[in-house]
């Protein structure tokens, strides 16, 4: 996941190597994955250049695709890789191709040719009706992102078969150019908000570490001005610091909570200011196993939701009792999230671990509030 | 002899009972089939019924049942026959009953718990047949604590994965508006307060679905909206003589109890008829208030449909852009408004803008603007300066005063009051 997002690599290479457009027959022998890549990429510029596209950003684009073969039908229709037998006898049937991740237009669009991807179709309706059929539901998978493992399987079909002046390339390289394509549509590190450009806000942060050593809590409530401790209701001191303003419970085991933050690092920071106290106080205070416990974030998607509705539809993820509670809970499977939904179109995510899990469920669920939009 | 079940040989419900050598045997009268020998009940079928049954005489059945289980069943039984349920929910409810205490959780938990328990799975039949049964209702009857119950109600519906469908507005409504007792003249309820019961009721299920249209509904509490609809239902079926009665007094002479919402749902639906009745030429020109729009409310529920849809502008799109609200909205307006424009009537006269279809709680404008927090640098490994630390630590000098002050409170409260 280190890797840059595909759309990243464009523009330098299109610096490096448009001037020299075509490129040279592959007589040259079958190039390295530098400039496999390069064949690509030029020939997204190429057909975004046709159609007028915005840059050449097709994270579904399937790169195992013999590429020479949509080259050249844009503009050499005389070279040697124009009929590529092994291209087709891996288009076989698309029963089993779930297309379910097409918007609906593309799908209608294109019936008659198989779909690849939103953008590939686009592109290449122009470009590819002379070719009989697409690459092979194997590259679909491609589009939506599975392993790698099947990349490099469907990419060693089609090469062994293509004409002797290419050698086949080693599997590895191929299968990290390939991999570096399919990384896209996965959820991303940083929330790119496809959808809206609403993001949830972290609100709260509780956190647990471990000082590793007993404390006396009567004596830090004594010489700590910022601490309270009333064993009759509450069996831990409860500390407050201003900045970042937090809150934290410290038991006699040693172990503590701290909570308020807005962010992990903020958390992290506060719960060492906290040890720090501790220690101060003349106790053996270490930093042991920092973990983030829960993780709330709250977002409003602006418009009202008819929570009835949504109630009926997703009932076996939803609770929604009027009686009790003037919001819908829905508990998400994938991320494992609880989300409270109300009227007004606030929701509050909670329950995570990562920050990356509550921008996914708010991913997964504003498409669904979108539906219930409607009165 | 009816009820006593069927011949096994020819199906025929004609079974006699007679002694043969003073045992008594039933007998099927038309093929002569002996069916039974000896008394008919029995004592498996005595514990069944969770009658007492002697030890010496007991087949041991119930003591799979624990006595907590037994009371707990039969608690469900009584709760459906004080609720007059049909007898199906009955053994549905026992059935949910049983099932929940097959979970160690529900077995070790406290007797308040396994009373409010009882009233959950009472709750979840009637709920699954459409049976408008509120929670609030159920607590009354087991004196238990709303809070309570919402735990338990929801641990359970967790713990047996039920689908418990939402409560049936529309059922609701029948069953609540049947209660009001203001159908028969009274010592308390004067002749001119008696209404009919199918005239409240079918204007009182068209104000709830207003309401629910206009966003009244969704996220509150569903009994205070029907209390309003009923009350103004009431009052616009004879607006002369009803307008002086407040909604409060109304709820009294019906011996229904006023839910404390009910009051502000009142207000909101007048608010909405009053909107709708600014899209009416005629009414407009009277320039109603929330008294005199009660008169018309048989007039604006009978055109409810257009008129909501003039009234109010889809609130969603609007929100983003509303300052850019177009001056000549003519298109957006119903049938009758049309002809208005097209009359050249001056700017004053036209109808009001549509306003924001919007929940209430949208519309009024936030308390406090809750400022984005500014994107922190913190990296959460910088250095503590101890200094800042010291600023939490009291001083050795601080640490003798605090602890004599807290010495000395100490000292004044254990001293007794001087007699």
């Amino acid at each position: 996941m280190a890797s840059a997002p595909w759309p990243e690599r464009v523009p330098r290479l299109l610096a490096r190597r448009l001037p020299s457009y075509p490129p040279p027959p592959p007589t040259v022998g079958l190039p390295s994955m530098e400039q496999e890549e390069t064949y690509l990429e030029l020939y997204l510029d190429q057909c975004s250049a046709q159609d007028g596209l915005a840059p050449p950003r097709s994270p579904l684009f399937s790169p195992v695709a013999p590429y020479d073969m949509y080259i050249l039908n844009a503009s050499n229709p005389d070279t040697a890789f124009n009929s590529n037998p092994e291209v087709k006898e891996t288009s076989g049937d698309f029963s089993s191709v779930d297309l379910s991740f097409l918007p609906d237009e593309v799908t209608q669009e294109n019936k008659d040719q198989p779909v690849i991807s939103k953008h590939e179709t686009e592109e290449n309706s122009e470009s590819q009706s002379p070719q009989s059929r697409l690459p092979s539901p194997s590259e679909q998978d491609v589009g939506l992102g599975l392993n790698s493992s099947s990349l490099s399987n469907s990419h060693s079909q089609l090469h062994p078969g293509d004409t002797d002046s290419v050698q086949p390339p080693p599997e590895k390289p191929n299968s990290d150019s390939l991999s570096l394509a399919s990384i896209t549509p996965m959820t991303p590190m940083t929330p790119i908000s496809e959808c809206c450009g609403i993001v949830p806000q972290l609100q709260n942060i509780v956190s647990t570490v471990n000082l590793a050593c007993k404390l006396d809590l009567k004596k830090i409530a004594l010489q700590a001005k910022n601490a309270e401790y009333n064993p009759k209701r509450f069996a831990a001191v409860i500390m407050r610091i201003r900045e970042p303003r937090t809150t934290a419970l410290i038991f006699s085991s040693g172990k503590m909570v701290c909570t308020g933050a807005k962010s992990e690092e903020q958390s992290r920071l506060a719960a060492r200011k906290y040890a720090r106290v501790v220690q101060k106080l003349g106790f053996p205070a270490r930093f042991l196993d920092f973990k983030i416990q829960n993780m709330v974030g709250s977002c409003d998607v602006r418009f009202p939701i008819r929570l009835e509705g949504l109630v009926l539809t997703h009932q076996q993820f939803s609770s929604y009792e009027p009686e009790l509670f003037p919001g819908l809970i829905y508990r998400m499977v994938k991320p494992r999230i609880v989300l409270l939904i109300f009227v007004s179109g606030k929701v509050v995510l909670t329950g995570a671990k990562e920050r990356s899990e509550i921008y996914e469920a708010f991913e997964n669920i504003y498409p669904i509030l979108k539906g219930f939009k409607k009165a | 002899m009816p009820g006593r079940g069927r011949c096994p040989d020819c199906g025929s419900t004609e079974l006699v009972e007679d002694s043969h050598y003073s045992q008594s045997q039933l007998v099927c009268s038309d093929c002569g089939c002996v069916i039974t020998e000896g008394v008919l009940t029995t004592t498996f079928s005595d514990e069944g019924n969770l009658r007492e049954v002697t030890y010496s005489r007991s087949t041991g059945e119930n003591e799979q049942v624990s006595r907590s289980q037994q009371r707990g069943l039969r608690r469900v039984r009584d709760l459906c026959r004080v609720l007059q349920l049909p007898p199906t929910f009955e053994d549905t409810a026992v059935a949910y009953y049983q099932q929940a205490y097959r979970h160690s959780g529900i077995r070790a938990a406290r007797l308040q718990k396994k009373e409010v328990l009882v009233g959950c799975c009472v709750l979840i039949t009637c709920r699954q047949h459409n049976w408008p049964l509120t929670m609030g209702a159920i607590c009354t009857l087991l004196y238990a604590d709303l809070d309570v119950f919402s735990s338990t109600y929801m641990q359970i519906v967790k713990l047996l994965g039920l689908d418990v469908p939402s409560l049936c507005l529309a059922e609701l409504v029948k069953t609540y508006c049947s209660s009001f007792k203001l159908f028969q003249a009274s010592p308390s309820v004067p002749a001119k307060y008696v209404e009919d019961k199918e005239k409240m009721l079918s204007r009182t299920m068209q104000l709830v679905e207003l309401a629910n249209e206009t966003w009244l509904v969704t996220g509150r509490h569903p009994l205070p909206i029907i209390t309003a609809a009923t009350f103004l239902a009431w009052q616009s079926l004879q607006p002369a003589d009803r307008l002086s009665c407040s909604l409060a007094r109304f709820c009294k002479l019906a011996n229904v109890d006023l839910p404390y919402p009910a009051s502000s749902r009142l207000q909101e639906l007048l608010a909405v008829l009053l909107r709708m009745a600014e899209q009416l030429a005629w009414l407009r020109v009277l320039r109603l208030d929330k008294r005199s729009v009660v008169k018309h409310i048989g007039d604006l529920l009978q055109h409810r449909q257009s008129l909501v849809r003039s009234a109010f502008r889809d609130g969603t799109a609007e929100v983003e852009t509303r300052e850019k609200e177009p001056p000549g909205w003519g298109q957006g307006q119903g049938e009758g408004e049309v002809g208005n424009n097209s009359l050249g009537l001056p700017q004053g006269k036209r109808p009001a803008s549509p306003a924001l279809l919007l929940p209430p709680c949208m519309l009024k404008s936030p308390k406090r603007i809750c400022p984005v927090p500014p994107v922190s640098t913190v990296t959460g490994d910088e250095n503590i300066s101890d200094s800042e630390i010291e600023q939490y630590l009291r001083t050795p000098q601080e640490v003798r005063d605090f602890q004599r002050a807290q010495a000395a409170r100490q000292a004044a409260t254990s001293v007794p009051n001087p007699p």
